[in-house]
């Protein structure tokens, strides 16, 4: 993406923000949980889509990070601008945890411990009801800032904001040598291994990455929300991530953004036919993986492509 | 001087089979050595215990006057040897271009908040590795090819191509396995000459796998001759072809496959 | 603990044991076969276990449930591997994994949508008056459980090692592209295998309904038979018993003497280790019950 593409995003992200002001608070609402859905496709395209680690347990470290927050907050009364940032080092460094033992593993191994990871954390919550109120859920202190009680717009900004920020690191790392090496590590460990990368280390800093993104993403959900419960992060959530990135596009950052975006729409559109979203969802996901298993980006840059040739060619005549 | 290389009494088992028996040899910093020998006779195998690819029953491998035997792959290659493949390995969804920046990936200074942030000392970084790996494809003609995907192109040009990303991290041992074949008789004169010059250049010191003896005579300073996992001959490259043993063992190969 | 409550948990532990045997089963075949493992099993003895409430709801005799049931899971099985499965076998690994859990899902949304969330119950063939065996009171459905996994084991081992098509199977899982040179057609061992797979998955969503009601959630049951296999192996149909055998009764028993959330926990925490320390599993029986 040339310069002035990135300018004319950027200048349109900030314009959309301010327009936002505009909407009433439930699209505002609607644009947020979007936004929130971006951060955590983001996160695990990177782990799977480039580093090819293959992960169902995404939706648990968003637990970790949206749980931890809001414990802290609750009984330490710091604030959500100091508890979230925790949530996150605390959610990556659980992803750590994971990818430690999970370097050895590869393929359904691998799925297996992820899955087996995402039931420990479910129960774990479950179990310690007095501190995470277990089944029924918790509530999530309001978020304050001076003393004044944040309302939907300048969460929507904080979020925003934060999505924006992922968003700019992330492309910064998946172009440099450590998006490089993610790669390296998902086609060929054996030659990136000849030239001295260790496959190891670069599959730990993949896992920790989406893992601390997820746990951001799980902060910013309960700082949305105002509750937070067990159901929200088990299998389910953890495969609505996957079919983001899916349907989007595996290893692209244009693919984590337009997979989270259409999906966090279609709800939306879905509304007439309520009782069968939950089919609708996995049969798209299914269609994807069967059909276009390289997501909705290449259909865009094939598009794009073919208009600028066009383009080349009548400015050719 | 001490030696680039050294192998001390080395074996490698697989199973019950004795792979590589008690190999040694030294390679001098700069010396192009040719390693070559009947199909089966070890060579790639002696290769892949250089690199920790393989296990090493006992024996030992020096560089310089490290020992690294037993020592991962990636520690071996971060000391600074690179080995080419027989069949490339490449990163196939990725261009020419990111293959070759790959090559120096582990010598490029890079931190992690670096690349995050989009620091200056990772942009400036990020340029100059692109320049080298940009040289790096115009020695071996590729240049054409730089933003092409690796999985669209053919067999011996990924072979160029590997050449190149083994080259880019400046090893001071690169090992190269059988790296002429699939190549046609002009692309592996081509070939040959950039990495000997390269080598020149640089100081670079090669061990080669070839079966092309051409190629082989044309490149190589001295020659060592394996059969069945052991070291039967070394020299230089008239010695060894006039050599009786090594005679007797290629023709030894060729009397089997007529039977 | 007295004998007699130590027979009775053994009891329980084994019947609830088979059912992880048979779930467990049902996976190892086709991974054994094809190299998929199916993440969706668990749906299929959800599957399994609403047809056998429709079934019997009718007033259907047991005996035409079962091959209700059993007809269902061939059929199913047949479906899934010709329209999801066979478009997608070169497929790299993740997009097989994701695919088998959607199918999954698919199934339960379908399910739900139907019959809505409510439990339903169903009741075992020979009713709940428990028998009195010695000390032990027994639950005839459990008994039924292990006599069926039993049966289905041996029957299965049976095939592998006398039909001309499970040595067909066999061979294909050892070298297939050997086995297409001597004519056996993979494509038509993989279909088979599935078939299979599922028809033992539904079997055990009919013999496990009577035990813990019919509801959508019933796909849980795959956790502790994916552990099962993973004990097993992956690699045989005796490892596969063996591991849903001893999950059975290592969670049955620990329910007693840890209370609920280690016992909820523990299969979990053993299956991560056991994936990291030793994932080719501890019950991989010898080359005569290989699949």
């Amino acid at each position: 993406m040339s310069s002035s593409h990135k300018t004319i995003l950027a200048v349109g992200f900030l314009v959309l923000m301010g327009a936002a002001a505009g909407l009433g608070s439930y699209p505002v609402y609607l644009m947020s949980l979007a936004m929130i859905n971006v951060i955590a496709a983001v996160g695990l395209n990177m782990l799977t889509g480039n580093a090819g680690q293959i992960s169902l347990c995404h939706s648990s470290f968003m637990a970790i990070g949206a749980y931890t927050s809001t414990l802290i907050s609750a009984h330490w009364g710091l604030p959500f601008w100091v508890s979230i940032p925790m949530g996150t080092v605390l959610a990556g460094l659980a992803g750590g945890l994971l990818g430690a033992p999970a370097t050895r593993l590869a393929g359904i191994y691998l799925a297996l411990a992820t899955l087996g990871f995402l039931q420990i954390v479910q129960i774990t919550i479950e179990e310690l009801s007095s501190i995470t109120g277990g089944v029924r859920g918790l509530n999530v202190p309001k978020a304050s800032i001076a003393g004044t009680e944040l309302s939907d717009y300048p969460k929507f900004l904080i979020i925003g904001l934060s999505c924006a920020a992922v968003i700019w690191i992330c492309s910064n790392l998946m172009k440099s040598r450590v998006g490089r090496e993610f790669d390296a590590v998902r086609l060929s460990p054996h030659a990136a291994q000849a030239m001295g990368l260790s496959i190891s280390r670069i599959k730990l800093s993949a896992f920790m990455l989406s893992a601390a993104l997820a746990g951001l993403a799980g902060g910013l959900q309960a700082l949305l929300v105002g509750f937070i419960d067990p159901v929200e992060f088990g299998v389910s959530a953890s495969l609505r991530h996957i079919t983001f990135i899916v349907v989007g596009g595996m290893g692209s950052m244009g693919g984590s953004v337009l997979g989270a975006l259409v999906l966090s729409a279609l709800p939306e559109f879905l509304r007439p036919v309520k009782e069968y979203s939950d089919l609708i969802y996995v049969a798209i996901l299914l269609a994807f993986l069967i059909f276009l298993p390289r997501g909705l980006i290449t259909l865009l840059t094939s598009l794009m492509n073919r208009v600028r040739g066009i383009g080349r060619a009548a400015g050719r005549t | 001087m001490h030696p680039r290389l050294r192998l001390d009494a080395l074996s490698v088992r697989f199973g019950g089979i004795q792979a590589v028996q008690q190999v040694s040899l030294q390679i001098a910093p700069g010396e192009i050595r040719g390693l070559i020998g009947p199909n089966g006779a070890g060579k790639t195998t002696a290769i892949n215990a250089i690199t920790g690819a393989v296990p090493v029953f006992s024996g030992d491998v020096f560089l310089d006057d490290t020992r690294i035997t037993g020592l991962p792959t990636h520690a071996v290659s971060r000391l600074g040897i690179r080995r080419t493949f027989q069949h490339v390995e490449p990163f196939s969804e990725l261009t020419l271009l990111e293959n070759v920046l790959l090559g120096l990936s582990s010598t490029m200074n890079v931190s992690f908040a670096a690349a995050a942030l989009h620091w200056t000392s990772a942009r400036s970084a990020e340029k100059q590795a692109i320049e080298e790996s940009y040289a790096l494809l115009e020695r071996f003609d590729l240049l054409p090819h730089a933003q092409v995907r690796a999985a669209e192109l053919p067999f011996g040009l990924l072979k160029r191509m590997d050449l190149a990303r083994a080259l880019a991290s400046r090893p001071k041992l690169l090992m190269m396995d059988e790296p002429t074949s699939g190549m046609s008789e002009s692309e592996a004169d081509a070939a040959i000459r950039a990495a000997r010059e390269l080598a020149e250049e640089t100081g670079v010191t090669l061990l080669v796998i070839e079966h092309n003896m051409r190629v082989m005579m044309a490149l190589a300073h001295s020659i060592t001759v394996m059969n069945q996992g052991k070291v039967i001959a070394e020299g230089s490259p008239s010695q060894v072809q006039a050599n009786p043993a090594v005679i007797d063992a290629y023709l030894g190969e060729e009397s089997d496959a007529s039977r | 603990m007295t004998t007699a409550l130590a027979l009775q948990l053994t009891l329980a532990g084994l019947s609830v044991g088979s059912v992880y045997a048979l779930v467990a089963l049902a996976i190892v075949l086709p991974f054994k076969a094809s190299g998929v493992l199916n993440f969706g099993q668990g749906e299929v003895v959800t599957l399994g276990a609403y047809v056998a409430l429709v079934l019997t709801q009718s007033g259907l005799p047991y005996a035409a449930v079962i091959l209700g049931v059993l007809g269902v899971g061939l059929l199913g099985g047949w479906a899934i591997e010709y329209f999801f499965i066979r478009p997608i076998i070169r497929a790299p690994e993740f997009t097989i994994v994701i695919a088998t859990f959607a199918i999954g899902l698919l199934i339960k949304a379908a399910i739900s949508l139907k019959f809505g969330d409510s439990p339903n119950s169903v009741d075992g063939p020979f009713g709940m008056e428990p028998l009195l065996l010695g000390p032990v009171r027994a639950n005839p459905t459990s008994l039924w459980i292990i006599g069926c996994t039993a049966a289905v084991t041996l029957g299965i081992v049976a095939f592998f090692k006398w039909s001309r098509l499970g040595k067909a199977m066999r061979a294909v899982s050892i070298d297939a592209q050997a086995a297409q040179l001597m004519g056996i057609r993979s494509e038509s061992v993989y279909r088979l295998a599935w078939m299979m797979s599922t028809a033992i998955g539904a079997m055990a969503g009919l013999l496990v309904a009577p035990l813990v009601g019919v509801n959508p959630e019933l796909g849980g049951l795959i956790l502790r038979g994916l552990l099962a296999a993973v004990l097993g192996g992956f690699t045989s149909v005796g490892g596969a018993l063996l591991g849903g055998l001893c999950v059975g009764l290592v969670e049955t028993f620990s329910g007693v003497w840890l209370g609920s959330t280690f016992k909820n926990l523990m299969p979990f925490v053993v299956l991560m280790v056991v994936l990291v320390f030793r994932p080719q599993g501890f019950f991989g029986v010898g080359e005569v019950k290989r699949v």
